[in-house]
Formats: structure tokens, sequence, C-alpha cells
């Protein structure tokens, strides 16, 4: 899941990075509302974080710009601003949520998980063709047997699953499990399903993930050919 | 009794009071005309009837060629019903004619009394009755009497004899009976119509004053629909320019002054929040995030060193914040005495030249002569450091910032320029204000927090220290301190 974060204060858009680097997320920080709004209209993200008071754009302007240019990308906001009218505006300015600074880390992955979670399902666990991940936990069971992924395995894992029976482009799984100052070089993708493949093998799920050529892959669940 | 009235007025409508008080005066006003009318046609009727006896008199003593200061006897007298106007002149003319016809309408009393009041003679018109007599009556005199039922106006003539001894009296009346029933009615007149006229001059009254305070209602109005979320209520102002167009452009200032306080007060809010909770934000988050997962030795270093210097300016800013409270609570009061401007300038300098240094700005120091003037040397120090301090963060590298100090009058006046950024003319009044930020953003990278040049401001008021701003945007600010001379304040110890 690649994420977003429009944050002028650089301690806070320090520790967010590390923190949600660390729940497997990929990152991008801008530290003002014009790079910020660039940023989420040309990439495709799946959370965005904006801090209502930053530079050169307000968080309120970016969040109307992107809802303007018909981006249903879920909306964060993230301000010390904490009266009732003012989360009235910002929610109505077409954020999605919103968290008062200062706040738990523990609330914002809670909120984002909330965000991310597909509307029909009550709980956070995804799977498909007998592979269950729990993104709160990070873990996969393959039947039974848990399997150890290493973050970005598991990022891979949770974005093909989360998109199961829809083909992903290589681009588009760059895009979402690795942050922009990777290099476009979609040759480590092959290397990575290779290592989950191997993985979902030995657990006996090894056709999970299946290949198009020269397109992507998908994970399809059995029985719907 | 008095206090009840006295609260019935104190509640009773502005409209109601206007049309009261304005029906009293004019009721008072007509009350005063309607009897100096009546008292006046009175007085002409009377002096009509007074006339006519008069003539009367004249007339019947003609006649009989009697003086009444040579009295003969009541012999001389003819008959007395006689009608004297016909005796005189020609009886063939038609005015005299008509005349005639006339005066026998108007009957008229004659009668002659001794000095005793025994009647001696009387005209036929009196029949049985007899005029009223008032021996006391020294000269002519004339009053009213009542005459068998009915008033008469009746003048008493005195006839004396050569040697002036009283002989008797001729008494002449008229009727007055409707010369009275014209004053009755006239009165009658006067007293019903004066409630008549009043009670329309109320209501009518009260409905001008309704209309002419309508303003006010909406004034009620407005007021009472402002609250605080909407302060941007206005009095709709009346279309002519009196007083109480003068009444809803005031009150509407008054308005303006509120809602600019409130908006103050509600930024600094906000900026305050922002400015206490970013740190705490980053502080917070930093540690939970570092504590989720062990990490390596440099990394918990690292994590909680950027953590001290956060608390650091979060310390740095809960002191400011008390020390700008103090001020204003007027806690602290400054300790004025004389002080050598240059050295303490110096002095500031010296302590900001690294930081100066280290963005490659020059800070010059020009002073035509040595100037004392009366501050705090403290709180100076804080004023100048926190100015020439801004004057760095907002300085590009390689400018340079000119202190200049001059003399003028009673006066001694410090500028400080510098070659930054400036300030928007549109943001300059609002520099002083409490967390006030240029950057909206309040973005970190400066280190700024809004709160120095309120701090100045409230010192430099402390001290009688004018300080004043002129910025242009790209070329750079200049901040003026005027502070009054040593020699102004404390002339003795100057010449000490």
């Amino acid at each position: 899941m690649r994420l977003l974060i429009i944050e002028d204060e650089p301690g806070i858009a320090g520790f967010l990075k590390d923190g949600l680097e660390e729940e497997y997320f990929a990152v991008d920080v801008a530290y003002d509302g014009k790079s910020g709004l660039d940023l989420a209209l040309t990439n495709e993200y799946d959370l965005l974080i904006v801090d209502w008071m930053i530079p050169a754009i307000s968080g309120i302007e970016v969040c109307r710009q992107i809802r303007k240019a018909g981006s249903l990308v879920p909306i964060l906001f993230l301000t010390a601003k904490d009266t009732l009218e003012d989360v009235v505006f910002g929610l109505d300015a077409g954020a999605n949520d919103y968290i008062k600074k200062p706040f738990e880390f523990e609330e914002l992955l809670a909120r984002i998980r909330v965000q991310l979670r597909n509307r029909n399902r009550a709980d956070d666990s995804l799977s498909a063709g007998g592979v269950t991940i729990n993104p709160v936990t990070h873990q996969v069971f393959a039947g039974s047997i848990e399997l150890t992924l290493t973050p970005k395995e598991f990022a891979l894992l949770e974005y093909l699953i989360r998109n199961k029976d829809r083909v992903c482009t290589r681009s588009r799984i760059i895009e979402h499990v690795w942050d922009i100052h990777f290099d476009s070089d979609t040759s480590v993708i092959d290397v990575y399903i290779t290592f989950l493949r191997r993985k979902l093998e030995a657990a006996c799920c090894g056709n999970l993930i299946q290949t198009i050529r020269g397109v992507g892959y998908i994970v399809r669940e059995p029985g719907m050919a | 009794m008095k206090q009840f009235a006295l609260k019935g007025l104190s509640v009773m409508s502005l409209r109601n009071r206007i049309a009261l008080y304005y029906t009293i005066a004019t009721g008072f006003l007509i009350a005063i005309v309607f009897t100096t009318i009546f008292f006046m046609v009175e007085k002409i009727v009377y002096k009509q009837f007074d006339d006519q006896i008069k003539k009367e008199i004249s007339e019947i003593l003609a006649d009989s060629n009697i003086s009444p200061d040579n009295f003969q006897g009541f012999d001389s007298f003819r008959d007395i019903d006689a009608d004297h106007t016909s005796e005189k002149g020609d009886n063939r003319d038609e005015e005299h004619k008509h005349k005639r016809r006339k005066l026998k309408v108007d009957t008229e009393f004659i009668q002659l009394v001794n000095r005793d009041g025994e009647v001696i003679n009387k005209s036929a018109s009196l029949s049985w009755c007899v005029l009223a007599f008032n021996p006391n009556q020294s000269g002519t005199s004339y009053f009213d009497s009542n005459f068998g039922g009915s008033m008469v106006r009746q003048a008493q003539v005195p006839l004396n004899s050569a040697d002036g001894k009283n002989e008797g009296y001729l008494i002449v009346a008229v009727p007055l009976k409707n010369a009275l029933i014209v004053l009755h009615d006239l009165k009658d007149i006067f007293l019903f119509s004066f409630p008549v006229i009043l009670l329309p001059l109320f209501l009518l009254t009260r409905s001008i004053a309704i209309k002419s305070i309508s303003p006010i209602e909406k004034v009620i109005a407005t007021a009472e629909k402002m609250s605080q979320s909407n302060l941007d209520q206005r009095i709709p102002l009346p279309f002519h320019h009196d007083e109480l167009y003068r009444l809803a452009s005031t009150i509407n200032a008054l308005f303006g002054r509120m809602q600019d306080a409130f908006q103050r007060e509600k930024h600094f809010t906000a900026d305050a929040s922002h400015e206490l909770k970013t740190p705490l934000a980053v502080v917070k988050g930093t540690l939970e995030v570092l504590i989720r997962k062990p990490r390596e030795r440099e990394h918990y270093e690292s994590r909680i060193q950027f953590c001290l210097k956060e608390l650091n300016r979060m310390a740095h800013l809960i002191e400011q914040l008390l020390m700008l409270a103090r001020y204003e609570s007027n806690k602290m009061t400054p300790r004025i005495v004389v002080v050598p401007l240059d050295p303490l300038l110096d002095s500031v300098v010296e302590r900001m030249m690294p930081t100066a240094q280290a963005k490659g700005i020059a800070i010059t120091l020009n002073h035509t002569e040595q100037v004392k003037i009366a501050a705090d040397p403290g709180m100076l120090e804080m004023i100048v450091e926190n100015i020439l301090s801004n004057a760095i963060k907002y300085s590009s590298s390689s400018s340079s910032i000119t202190i200049e100090v001059a003399r003028s009058e009673n006066n001694v006046v410090c500028t400080i320029s510098d070659q930054g950024i400036g300030i928007p003319a549109e943001k300059l009044h609002a520099i002083f204000d409490r967390f006030y930020r240029v950057d909206e953003s309040r973005s970190s990278s400066t280190g700024g927090l809004g709160l120095g040049l309120s701090i100045v401001k409230k010192l430099a008021d402390l001290q009688q220290i004018r300080v004043s701003v002129n910025s242009v945007t790209d070329k750079g600010t200049t901040f003026t301190l005027t502070c009054p001379a040593a020699e102004s304040r404390y002339p003795m110890e100057m010449s000490c």
C-alpha cells in the first residue's frame, strides 16, 4: 500500500514515514501543498495523510483539488486545529477522516486500516485461494501453516490479494508497493514474485499467483476460472 | 405613590413616553390659549355692555339737561321711558330708524333712587322689579347683579347737588342673558374640545414616535441576533443621516471592533494550540514509533536527541508565553534607569554575531554620538535582540543589517534595517499580535513562533518606547525605536 504524507513539519513527517514504512507501507512525503498536490494527482496512492496548515496551498485546498480531479482516494486530515467547526469544515472539504494532533500512532494505523478496508468486509483480514493475510498482525497463513515473509514480500502479496481477480500490471505494482524514490526497474517484481511463489509452494499454494505474460500478475480465487 | 409613578414611567415604552410628554406640553399650551381667549372675549363683551350703559347714561343726563355734579332734584328728569336716542337729531333719517328699532330690542332698565336707596322713579321695562342698589358706591361703578332671576350689567351714577351733597343715584342696567349664554357656550366648547384635541394628539404623536424610533427596533433585533458565531451581522443604516443613523453606524463600528477582537482571540487560540501541539505531537509520535520495535543504539540516540531538541523548542515557547502573560498582567514593572545606548547595542550585536556570521550576514552599527536613554536595560536588550534575530532569520545570506542611532529633540531614534524578505503591507498591522506569522503555514523551518514581536511591543509599551515598522516586500524591513532621551526624564541626574 502506498501512502502520501503532505506535512511541512519535518519532525512529524519523519516519524510518520519511519513508522508507516515499518508497517510495510510505501511512503512518499511532500513538505508543501503544491508539490503534495502534484504528487497526489500524478501518482496513484492508496491513501493521503494531509496536514491543514502547510505552505503554498493549504491542506483544505489540496483536498478540494483532489476531489475536483475526480479522485476518491481516502484522505486523512492531520491537524492541530481542534474545534468542532474545524473538524466539520475539514470533513466537508472532502476528507474521509480527521485526526487531531497530538495523536496516538496506533490510532492513526487503525484509522488508516479503516480507510483501506474493503467496504463490505467487517474485519481486516484478506484471503484468496486458501491464503489468508492479516494486515493488522502482519501474519500470513497458507491453510493452517504460517508463512514468514519479508516486508516487501508481504506488501506485494497484500496488494495482489487486495486486487484479486484483477490483473495487476507491473507498473501499478511498482506504484503501490514501492515508494517514489524507487528506480522504475520492474524486474525487481519478478524477483519478489519468485520468492513469494517459493514460500507458497512450500505450503502447497504454489499456483496462487499467475503470470499474465507481458502484462503483470493476477491472484485468482480457485473455481473462478 | 411617587415610586409607583416613577416605576410606571420607567417601564413605559419610549414611544408612549414621547407621546405622553408631548401631549402634556401641548395640553398645557392649549389650556393657556383657551383661558386667554375666554377671558379676552369676556372682557370685550363686558366692555361693550359698559360702553352701552355709559352712552345711555350720558343720553339720559343730556336729555334732562342734568349734570351729575349739579343735581337739581329728581323732578328735572323727563320721562325716563322715552327713547333718548330718537330725541336727538333727525328721526326721519333712515339710519336712525334702524337704530331705533334695534335699541327697542335691547331692553334697558333705568331706575332713580334717593340717597337712602328708595326708588324715586323707574322705567316701565322694570315692571314691578327693582334694580339692586349699592349704597357704599361713591363714584360711577359697573357691576353684575341678579335681577329677577337673570343677570344684568348695571351702572350706578351718583347724583350730587352743586355743593357736592349726594342726592341720589341714577341706575342703568342692561340684560346679560344672551352674552352669558355665548360665554357659557364658549366655555363648554373649550372644555369639551380640550380632551377631544388631546386624545387624537396623543395617538398621532405616538404613531409618529413609533415611526421615528423604528430604526431602534432594528438595532435591538440585530443585537439580539448577534452571537459569537455570527458577528458579521450589521444594522441596516436608516435613510436619513440623523442621530439614529449615527447611532446605527456607531453600533456597527462597535460590532466591527468586537468582531476583530473575537477574530484575534480565535486566531490566538488556534495559533497557540498549533505551536504547542506540534512539538508535542512530534515528540509523542517519534517516541511511540521508536518503542514499537527493538532498534540499534544509534537509532535510539538520534531519535532521543531529536526529541530533546523539540522539547527545548517547546520549553522556549512556554517561557515566552509565560513572560508575555506576566507582562500583560503588569506583574513586572520596568526598572527605568539611565542607559548608555551604545554599549548595550554593542553587547547585543556581539551576542548575535555568530548566528549572523553563520548565515553570512554583516551587522553594521552606526552611532553618531554617545547617547543615553531612560529605559530598563534588561528589557531594552530583549527588544533589540528580538528585532535583530528576526532580521537575521528573514535575511538572505550575504546581505547586511544596519543599526543607526540618532538624536531627535527629546528622543533617541534607533533604527534596525535589514535587506530581507520584507513584510507585505497588508500584513504589517498584525505583526505585533501574539503568534501572528506572516507565513500562514507557520512553518517551523524558520524557527519563529510569532511571539518575538509581541514581546517587543509589550516591553516597549512598558517603557514608553515607540516601535514603528516600515517594510517593502523583497527589499527589507526597518524597525524604528523612539526612546525617551535620559535628559528629558532625568535632568537632575544628567547634570551631576
